[in-house]
């Protein structure tokens, strides 16, 4: 029997465990040979020579040959001094990486080469070159170059103002950044826009907002604004502007009653009382014989405020007369409607026209509500922002300082500011509140060493009479 | 599995807006530049129908956008350009800071400017749209031009503006566009028709520049928008130039080159340069001809053809056609005191010649002296030396004479005579169903007869238009019987020479006289046409018409109807007291200047 060599079992539970039995020789060496690798140099990447030697010669020595030098001519102290110059110098061959492993930092930063600071030499040529013009030359060059470049620019700014095309021209394709060789009345508009490249295809912007493409611009003027209005239309115009005016007179007498006006006046005194009266509810009071209760004859018996209610029942009679009287309200309930059901039935045109008439009127609200709402809209400031767009005021000229002729106007209104409004009305701008930078305040101050007193004064006085 | 649970707001309203902290988060750009691109690109803010539910439950009133304007923006080749501006403005801001000067200057120079004109194309993807939405522009424009260099506007802005606004004049002047003026105290509101589209604008009066307060208007925003609108006009300007046949950019004086800018600081030297550069034709191209004038409106043959309708049409053509050679061949000179520019303006609008004092301002064409003035505008109570060959008259008349699309008549307008009003031309037509006191007709329509002057047309008042129509009718139906009345007994005549001359064969004459019988003509019966037959017929096919009336409407119909019928009524109650009023009060005339002339009578016979 041969003796059956008992696996040995270890448990791998833990991570400890497992760490010390699993085996990982195989793969460590296998990352051994990586590093290596990388180290040194892949080895299908390098060429064969470098890895294999061509055996001539076999196991037999070679002959030893006379050794014969061939003709170098030496090389002069300076010249091998020359040659030396372009290698790495062998103290800092040190820094050179050795290994093959790539720059993990791929992008280094620039280290100024040897060189770039003008040495002797090209100091010496720099001179020589300043004499023959050559640097001259090339400073005019620059010049000129700059001159050019200066004047394309100005060019380029100055096309903003020459408006010399016709946008509206009939290059309509083009605008829609179709390409040229699509640009073809034999292919189809819509092989034209499949095959604009998804970059520059264009987003439907979406429809402007209502109040900005229905309202106008530019108001047409009431007649009466004119420089040299009628009676009649100026007075129309006046009366709008104290019809506007009093409506705002109302809104603020309004707003007056809702907040100030809400609270009565007292005066300090009154408010001392008030406040002592407050603060001290609770309290312990200092026994006032006025305010005590009418002493009745008391009966030495305690009383409560609120005695305790006590849970009377009923009897059976009275419950029985209760439900009783229940059920007769009830009958008498029912009987009313049956009645009411009868006489009804003759009623029934009566409340047909009733309810046509009830319908006819809630429609006729509906609607006034309706056009009263699309007016609304119409005109309305769009909310756009916390703040209002301030409403519209009539446009209105003292009838003196209306002249009637040209000669004499005066300047009443702020066009800007009315354009700005408009703007602002129509829903192009979100009414906002201009923030003003507020100007630092600088607080001055004497030096100690510089400050004026009157004793100072007093002393260059006292210094010019005690002169004389 | 179950659904993934749909978060809130994630579609409808909640996604549809997008709060201006959003957006300006997703297209990583300052309030700044996102204010600027948003009005360069014409994006406006909205007003969400639930605003709770846009603002995904946050309360209060946020600014909201579209969310696909702002996906819109993202695409826009500018967004980059505010990026590298960015930089720009870091380094002067930089520069300044250190007091590097020079540097600071380099940076200026080198500032670069945005072009926007792609952006002109893809709002205003024709012509037509462009002119359609020019109100604003033109007068932010005007407005802009008249405005000294400040510090929140560029300074080239305000220039640009003066050229533009004055090319724009140049072209209304050779397209002979302008229909409407009126003057407000607010600035002359000016209207024009062009390509078909009615753009009305306001030019400030000429007050000295006064400083804005501060709080009130954005300067920033302001200027922001005129940026736009000048790359507008600009290139609207160019378009209406090629259309009209004349070389752009017109050739100005020099005060309009870029060059010349920094010579004219004084602001009057400027505002006389502008009118003067009004004054001068534009060069047309060569070789082409003049713009050929609208042929007739043609008649189509469209669905609704009502006669009325056309007829109105056509004798709106007429008088457009009319206006638009008003001015032709006068000369006007215009005295010192009165505003040059809209004179000037709307003269050559019409086809006038304008020229002023030679001494105060440059551009004049003609001297005062010039024996073949027509009207001499002035604005002053009298004047020493006046000449005879000429009307003196205030300028409201040329602005009225626009208004009535006639000359008026200058009586009324002579120099120191108190001016009537000036009316606006901008009323409702459509309220025409108003009673209109006597006077006021006059003052609205030149050609209407005062009813004071005689007592025939006392009655035509009352119907004015229908009468007259009626009239011209039979008067062009007598004539027709007259001219077939005359043919007849020509032919008669001639038929007898006939007769007379070939009296040879009796026999021939007598198969010629049977023949001629066989082939006799009897005299035809014109179609007469009963007009009170017509209208009858009329009447009952304007009711069958109205029975067509969908019941939609039929209500609003009839209540239309009869608000027509009580207007009617009371324009024709106060017309009737006025009459009796007016009566009344000749009669009062009439009884007293009798009794006067009895007192006299009594007076010298006693």
């Amino acid at each position: 029997m041969t003796a059956i060599k008992k696996k040995k079992r270890v448990s791998k539970k833990s991570k400890t465990a497992w760490r010390k039995y699993s085996d990982i020789n195989d793969v460590e060496e296998f990352l051994e040979d990586q590093r290596l690798e990388e180290r040194l140099g892949k080895f299908d990447t390098k060429p064969d020579e470098e890895l294999f030697v061509l055996d001539t010669h076999g196991d037999d020595k070679p002959e030893e040959k006379p050794d014969v030098k061939p003709e170098i001519k030496p090389l002069s102290a300076k010249q091998r001094k020359r040659a030396l110059l372009s290698e790495t110098p062998k103290c800092f061959e040190v820094l050179l990486p050795t290994s093959k492993v790539q720059d993990p930092n791929a992008k280094r930063n620039h280290v100024k080469p040897v060189g770039s600071k003008p040495s002797d030499l090209s100091k010496i040529t720099k001179q020589r070159k300043l004499v023959k013009g050559v640097l001259a030359k090339k400073v005019e060059d620059i010049k000129k170059n700059k001159k050019i470049v200066a004047e394309r620019r100005k060019k380029i700014k100055s096309i903003r103002k020459t408006y010399d095309k016709n946008i509206w021209g009939d290059d309509v394709l083009e605008a829609k950044s179709i390409p040229e060789t699509l640009v073809d009345e034999f292919i189809s508009p819509e092989a034209q826009l499949h095959n604009v490249p998804t970059t520059k295809r264009l987003r439907s912007k979406p429809a402007l907002p209502k109040s900005v493409v229905t309202r106008k611009s530019v108001e047409v003027p009431h007649p009466g604004v004119s420089y040299n209005p009628s009676f009649k239309e100026h007075q129309e115009l006046l009366q709008e502007v104290v019809q506007h005016e009093q409506k705002m007179m109302k809104r603020e007498a309004h707003l007056h009653r809702v907040t100030t006006g809400m609270f009565s006046k007292v005066t300090p005194k009154e408010k001392e009382n008030q406040w002592r009266e407050e603060m001290s509810a609770g309290l312990p009071q200092p026994h006032d014989p006025t305010t005590d209760p009418d002493s009745e004859p008391s009966d030495n018996e305690y009383k409560a405020i609120n005695p305790p209610v006590k849970n009377k029942k009923k009897d059976h009679k009275a419950r029985r007369k209760q439900r009783e009287r229940i059920a007769e309200r009830e009958r008498l309930k029912q009987e009313k409607i049956n009645k009411k059901k009868i006489t009804d039935i003759y009623k029934l045109r009566k409340i047909q026209s009733s309810l046509a008439n009830k319908e006819k009127l809630s429609a006729e609200l509906r609607s006034k509500r309706a056009t009263k709402r699309a007016a609304r809209e119409a005109t309305a400031p769009p909310a756009l922002s916390a703040r209002k767009p301030p409403a519209r005021e009539p446009e209105f000229v003292d009838p003196e300082q209306l002249t009637g002729d040209l000669r004499n106007l005066s300047n009443t209104t702020n066009l800007l500011k009315e354009r700005f409004e408009s703007l602002q009305r129509r829903g192009a701008l979100a009414a906002s509140k201009i923030m003003m930078k507020k100007k630092r305040k600088l607080k001055s101050y004497f030096k100690s060493g510089h400050k004026v007193t009157e004793k100072d004064i007093e002393r260059y006085v006292n210094r010019d009479v005690g002169k004389k | 599995m179950v659904a993934k649970k749909k978060k809130k707001y994630s579609s409808g309203e909640g996604a549809q807006f997008i709060t201006r902290k959003a957006a300006l988060k997703k297209l990583q750009l300052t309030l700044k530049d996102f204010r600027r691109i948003c009005i360069l690109k014409g994006i406006y803010p909205r007003e969400p129908r639930n605003r709770k539910r846009a603002q995904k439950g946050a309360g209060g009133i946020k600014t909201l956008y579209h969310t696909k304007d702002i996906k819109f923006l993202l695409h826009e080749p500018i967004i980059w350009k505010l990026r590298e501006l960015k930089v720009f403005q870091q380094k002067i801001r930089k520069a300044r800071a250190m007091r590097e000067y020079q540097k600071m200057k380099k940076y200026f120079r080198d500032y670069p400017e945005i072009n926007i004109d792609h952006i002109v194309k893809e709002r205003y993807p024709t012509f037509i749209d462009a002119l359609r939405d020019l109100d604003d522009c033109l007068t932010l424009c005007f407005l802009f031009s008249t405005f000294p260099s400040l510090k929140k506007v560029p300074p080239d802005q305000s220039l640009l503006c003066r050229r533009l606004t004055v090319e724009f004049m140049h072209a209304v002047i050779a397209a002979k566009a302008l229909r409407k003026v009126f003057v407000s105290v607010k600035g002359y509101y000016y209207q024009a028709e062009l390509e078909g589209q009615t753009i009305t604008w306001i030019v400030p009066h000429h007050f000295s520049f006064q400083p804005q307060s501060k709080d009130e208007v954005d300067f920033k925003i302001m200027s922001t928008f005129v940026e736009f609108y000048i790359m507008m006009l600009g290139f609207v300007n160019f378009k209406l130039y090629h259309s009209l046949n004349l070389v752009y950019p017109p050739k100005l004086t020099a005060a309009f080159n870029a060059d010349a800018d920094k010579d004219l600081v004084d602001e009057r030297a400027y505002v006389a340069e502008r009118i003067a550069a009004m004054n001068i034709s534009v060069a047309k191209i060569a070789g082409a001809n003049e713009v050929e004038e609208l042929p007739e409106i043609d008649i189509f043959n469209t669905e609704d053809t009502d006669p009325q309708k056309l007829e109105e049409a056509k004798l709106e053509a007429e008088k457009v056609k009319k206006l638009k050679t008003m001015f032709k061949g006068l000369k006007f000179f215009i005295n010192r005191e009165v505003p040059r520019e809209p004179l000037v303006f709307i003269i050559r609008c019409f086809g006038g010649e304008v020229s002023w004092d030679r001494d105060h301002f440059v551009g004049a064409t003609f001297d005062e002296s010039d024996e073949s003035i027509a009207y001499q505008i002035v604005d002053r109570p009298r004047m020493d030396k006046q000449y005879l060959s000429r009307y003196y008259i205030q300028p409201q008349w040329v602005f009225d004479s626009v208004n009535a699309r006639t000359l008026l008549p200058i009586n009324k307008y002579l120099m120191g005579a108190v001016l009537p009003p000036h009316l606006s031309p901008f009323v409702d037509k459509t309220k025409d169903q108003v009673y209109i006191p006597p006077e006021e007709r006059e003052l609205n329509d030149p050609n209407f007869k005062p009813l004071n002057e005689d007592d025939a047309s006392d009655e035509d008042i009352e119907e004015a238009s229908d009468e007259d129509n009626e009239e011209k009718e039979e008067d062009s139906e007598d004539a027709e019987a007259v001219l077939t009345k005359q043919y007849q007994q020509e032919v008669e005549q001639d038929s007898q020479s006939e007769e007379s001359e070939d009296d040879i064969d009796p026999q021939k004459k007598k198969i010629a006289k049977e023949k001629k019988k066989a082939m006799a003509v009897t005299t035809g019966v014109t179609h007469k046409e009963h007009p009170y037959q017509k209208e009858i017929e009329d009447k009952q096919a304007f009711r069958l018409r109205e029975k067509l009336v969908r019941k939609k409407h039929r209500n609003l119909y009839k209540s239309m109807k009869a608000g027509q019928e009580k207007r009617k009524k009371e324009i024709w109650l106060l017309r009737k007291k006025r009459r009796l009023h007016d009566e009344k009060v000749k009669e009062d005339k009439k009884a007293k200047k009798q009794k006067q002339k009895m007192q006299m009578l009594e007076a010298a016979s006693s």
